[in-house]
């Protein structure tokens, strides 16, 4: 195991979730470019792990919170871009809230003023 | 609309499922190539970078795999596999599987077609606006407690507010004739407020409104409102029809509006036709019954009030109920039946699913039926219960192989179930469409009703709700049938599968001791079905040859309508007398008379009255059943004398009142001492007339055939000065010629054109009244038969079953010197005690069920011992026929092979 793994956080699955919606708020993306945002916003702190993303992807396409479609990359190749729809919209506004909420709670409970 | 959304987008995926595939593939492929053209970038070379990006992956068949599971179709996806494989192992034992799902089939068929009907009838709401708060009114403490008169309803409608709406309908047949052979309708005498509380707008023109429903006929006149049905086959929806009229009874009434098709009255029995004011009843019936206080014709329906219940609205009942009745008493009756009149109390009941008088009087016995139908699917799955449990000690080395291959026990009786239900389904789908046709059967059987003789229309349109029943009887039977083989035939080891002749739990004497047991259970519950079939069957033999009293062979009744030919009393007696002359010249008829009501007629009438030194206690009048009957009466229905003389030239207008007793009423009244010459005053005044009793007639049905005639009185038709508008003739003609209904058709047309008549024997009376009976005695005997053919079906296949395993045994005793005989008894013992078992179990349920069924019975008893003999003879002699096969198959063994073969 090289060095950099030992930084990396397992993420919870609703937290992954939560960044994906975030990341496509940007604009539409495929999936290795949304797993390079997370990791280069986290400042390679957060690594996502294939087998986490796609799965968590294609959830959320079933849930009807993005959604998909062909299209060429800037390569010029041929990939599955993801979309956030208006439902996915509203629902990471509520997550995003929630999530202020829940860590803002737990830094008071760890870093009481 | 979302989850909809996201129902259609999984199947879509479901059905798309190879494109998603590659194209999941496309996707991972995508993100390899660029997480390699990124560490190229970095630096690393070409090569190196692809490996980095594939271990950067990880296991693609996992993520892959995990990817699927998103889809939500893993899941399913097993449950079809399953259903696969339980298809072809289906196919793979077509007799089987067809024997199972006919017998389900019929099983499953036959609950679902007496549960349609039960459905129509009883269950189904209305399709009116909150049918959940309509309530009926009943009179506590009456018989036929729903009915009312109008005095009573116009005191009840206008003593406040109970309910949000209240309305009042009677039943009545109108004739759309000018005259001769009538042409009726299903009618209704409807309250003002009818449509407006039934929640019922008019498809065309208009409703009738209070402003209708007034005595003499509203601000339009007469009118009257049609169905949907009747605007179509009698106008064929001419649009023009409304505002035209319409003959009823002979009058004219104008056409106000149409209901939309939904729309089939209050009753489910029957859809209604036309419906007019009851404030027009005057029009139609020449002796008004608005003003009679003991006419009771009116049903009473209200609506709660928004958020009132039916307790609450009760309670404000009760509380004006004394004044209502208080209003209305009859005061022409005895001070007795006055005080009774007061002492009643109104009572409400939900009315959601309207009224049916064939729901109330086939409550019993669809109940009856539906609980045998059950009984005969439940021997069908005890069979198909030991076929599975054979079929499993067969499928040993599957389950043993399966499990050692790693499939948890969950997942083999997962598997079972699942072809249980297979079976249980493919069942229930044929049994389904032979209800749709068995419950019209049903319905048919039914076919009138014996009073009107009108046949029943009943709406047997399958429901959402007869769907639900049908799936939940599926489901419990398939776990009926299924449950205990599967839990058996999975509790084998992984490694029973390496041993050879592997017998594991279920083979052997275990599942042949529960097999044997299963095949009593059946026995038992055949004794119980067939003991009822033969008490249905007797009860239905004891009615046929009941004695009525009367012959009902040979004897035409024709109900004759005068009203439009003659509306003075003075006239109509002459039209009778007329036309009963006329009868008697026809050729071959022996004896013509005339009557009020005739017998199992439907209608009743009935009157207080005292009797010389008769004081039954604790009130000095009783009721007698009434009759008004001409002389040549008793000689035309063959009723003979007991004592005393018929009505003849003696009774006419002048001469003294004379009235003749039935047998009972003669008792009761005067005991042993001589009845004739004694006097009966009718009416509860002291000043009412005085009859003197002339003659004893044997006692007759009244209402009904499984009745004990009432005390009946007759008075002379001579000695009546007002008779009423309709009269029934009746005709003794001679047996050898069929009935001269032409010849009486022409006869009655020269006395005049405009009376309308209806025909009608007497035979058919008698045989109308008893279809309850007949259907009960049918179905019950049908299903006795398919519940005994079923039951020895399973006992020979639990007997087969046992020669089969003994086969080593058999034939060793054979080889040793057993006889054929001593083999053959080996055998048959067991069914004997199988026979024992289930035989004494049957008494007991059949002790327990006969008293369940003593109201649908008739001159027989419920714990018959003779009957439950005859049903044990039957029971032995079919399982005797049902064991001997396999005996005798033991008898012929070759020891020899089957020894080789151990």
């Amino acid at each position: 195991m090289d060095k950099k793994n030992d930084s990396r956080i397992e993420l919870l699955q609703g937290t992954l979730d939560l960044m994906i919606l975030r990341t496509l708020l940007f604009g539409p993306s495929h999936g290795h470019a949304i797993a390079r945002h997370i990791r280069m916003a986290s400042e390679d702190v957060l690594q996502v792990e294939t087998g986490s993303l796609y799965p968590a992807l294609h959830r959320l396409e079933a849930r009807g919170w993005i959604e998909a479609e062909w299209r060429l990359s800037d390569m010029g190749k041929n990939a599955k871009f993801y979309r956030l729809t208006r439902t996915g919209r509203k629902r990471l506004a509520a997550a995003q809230s929630r999530w202020d909420e829940l860590s803002a709670a737990i830094t008071r409970v760890l870093r009481p003023a | 609309m979302e989850t909809l959304r996201r129902v259609m987008r999984w199947l879509d995926r479901g059905w798309n499922r190879k494109a998603r595939e590659s194209e999941l593939d496309a996707e991972l492929q995508f993100h390899l190539e660029e997480e390699a053209t990124e560490r190229e970038a970095a630096g690393l070379p070409p090569r190196e970078a692809r490996r980095a990006a594939r271990l950067d992956l990880g296991n693609s068949a996992l993520v892959k795999e995990s990817t699927r599971e998103a889809w939500g179709w893993a899941a399913i996806e097993s449950w079809f596999q399953d259903l696969r494989y339980g298809m072809r192992t289906l196919a793979k034992n077509p007799a089987f599987a067809l024997a199972a799902v006919a017998s389900l089939a019929l099983g499953i068929g036959a609950n679902t077609a007496i549960y349609s009907v039960i459905d129509a009838v009883m269950l189904r709401t209305l399709p009116m606006k909150n049918p959940h708060e309509l309530v009926g009114l009943q009179i506590k403490g009456k018989e036929h407690g729903t009915d009312f008169t109008n005095p009573l309803w116009e005191a009840i409608r206008d003593s406040g507010d109970a309910f949000a709406g209240a309305f009042a309908y009677g039943e009545e047949r109108f004739d759309l004739s000018e005259g001769g052979e009538s042409r009726f309708v299903h009618g209704l005498f409807v309250s003002g407020g009818y449509f407006d509380a039934l929640g019922v707008p008019a498809l065309r023109g208009r409703v009738l409104t209070s402003r209708d429903d007034r005595r003499g006929c509203g601000y339009a006149g007469p009118v009257a409102v049609i169905s949907h049905d009747f605007w179509q086959s009698e106008f064929q929806g001419n649009p023009a029809a409304i505002g035209g009229t319409l003959r009823l009874d002979g009058r004219m009434f104008t056409i106000a509006g149409v209901t939309p098709p939904w729309m089939k009255g209050f009753d489910k029995d029957l859809p209604y036709d036309v419906a007019i004011p009851i404030g027009c009843e005057p029009l139609v019936h020449a002796d008004s019954v608005l003003d009679q206080r003991s006419h009771w014709w009116l049903r009473i329906v209200g609506r709660l009030k928004p958020g009132a219940g039916l307790e609450e609205t009760q309670d404000r009942m009760k509380a004006f109920a004394p004044e209502i009745l208080r209003a209305t008493v009859p005061t022409y009756w005895s001070a007795g039946a006055r005080r009774g009149y007061l002492n009643y109390g109104i009572e409400l009941s939900p009315a959601a699913a309207g009224f049916s008088d064939v729901g109330e009087r086939y409550r019993t016995a669809l109940f009856a039926l539906m609980a045998i139908a059950g009984l005969v699917l439940l021997i069908a799955c005890v069979n198909i219960a030991n076929l599975l449990l054979s079929r499993a000690a067969a499928r040993q080395r599957e389950f043993s192989m399966r499990l050692a291959l790693g499939a948890s026990r969950w997942r083999l009786i997962r598997q079972l179930l699942i072809e249980s239900l297979l079976l249980s389904g493919l069942g229930a789908c044929g049994g389904f469409l032979a209800a749709l046709w068995g419950g019209r059967l049903l319905v048919g059987l039914i076919s009138r009703s014996p009073f009107t003789g009108d046949a029943v229309e009943i709406d047997l349109a399958p429901d959402l709700r007869l769907l639900g029943f049908t799936a939940v009887v599926t489901i419990v039977t398939a776990l009926a049938f299924g449950l205990v083989p599967a839990l058996r035939a999975t509790r084998v080891g992984p490694n029973d599968a390496l041993k050879e002749h592997g017998r594991g739990a279920v083979g052997g004497s275990r599942r042949f001791r529960l097999g044997s047991g299963l095949a009593a259970a059946q026995i038992a519950v055949s004794f119980v079905l067939l003991l009822a079939a033969g008490l249905f069957t007797g009860t239905l033999r004891n009615l046929l040859d009941a004695d009525l009293g009367f012959r009902p062979g040979g004897l035409l009744r024709v109900t004759v309508d005068v009203q439009r030919a003659a509306r003075e009393p003075a006239e109509r007696v002459r039209a009778y007398r007329e036309i009963i002359e006329r009868l008697r010249q026809l050729p071959g008829v022996t004896s013509v008379s005339n009557s009020v009501l005739t017998p199992i007629g439907g209608q009743t009438w009935n009157e207080w009255i005292a009797s010389d030194g008769y004081g039954a206690s604790p009130r000095p009048d009783v009721l007698l059943f009434m009759n008004c009957v001409s002389s040549g009466y008793f000689r035309t229905l063959g009723t003979p004398f007991v004592a005393g003389r018929a009505f003849d030239d003696h009774d006419g207008a002048g001469a003294p009142l004379a009235m003749i007793l039935n047998e009972s009423a003669a008792r009761q009244f005067f005991g042993s001492s001589n009845a004739l010459g004694k006097t009966v005053r009718l009416g509860a005044a002291a000043s009412g007339p005085r009859y003197q009793v002339i003659g004893v007639v044997k006692d007759t049905a009244y209402r009904r055939v499984d009745e004990k005639a009432p005390i009946t009185g007759f008075v002379a038709m001579e000695q009546t000065t007002s008779p009423p508008s309709t009269l029934n003739y009746e005709l003794r003609y001679a047996t050898s010629s069929s009935a001269p209904t032409e010849a009486v058709r022409a006869a009655i047309a020269k006395v005049s054109a405009a009376i309308s008549l209806e025909f009608r024997s007497f035979e058919r009376q008698v045989d109308d009244s008893l279809e309850q009976q007949r259907l009960v005695a049918a179905l019950s005997t049908l299903f006795g038969g398919l519940a005994l053919l079923l039951s020895m079906v399973g006992l020979y296949g639990v007997t087969a079953y046992s020669v089969a395993r003994r086969r080593g045994e058999i034939g060793l005793r054979m080889a040793l010197g057993a006889r054929a005989g001593a083999v053959a008894w080996l055998i048959l013992r067991d069914a004997a005690w199988m026979l024992a078992a289930g035989t004494a179990l049957g008494v007991l349920g059949a002790l327990a069920a006969g008293k369940l069924l003593t109201s649908l019975l008739y001159g027989v008893e419920g714990s018959d011992p003779g009957r439950m003999v005859a049903v044990a003879g039957i029971l032995a002699a079919a399982t005797t026929l049902a064991a001997w096969l396999p005996a005798r198959r033991a008898a012929r063994l070759d020891p020899m092979k089957a020894l080789r073969e151990e």
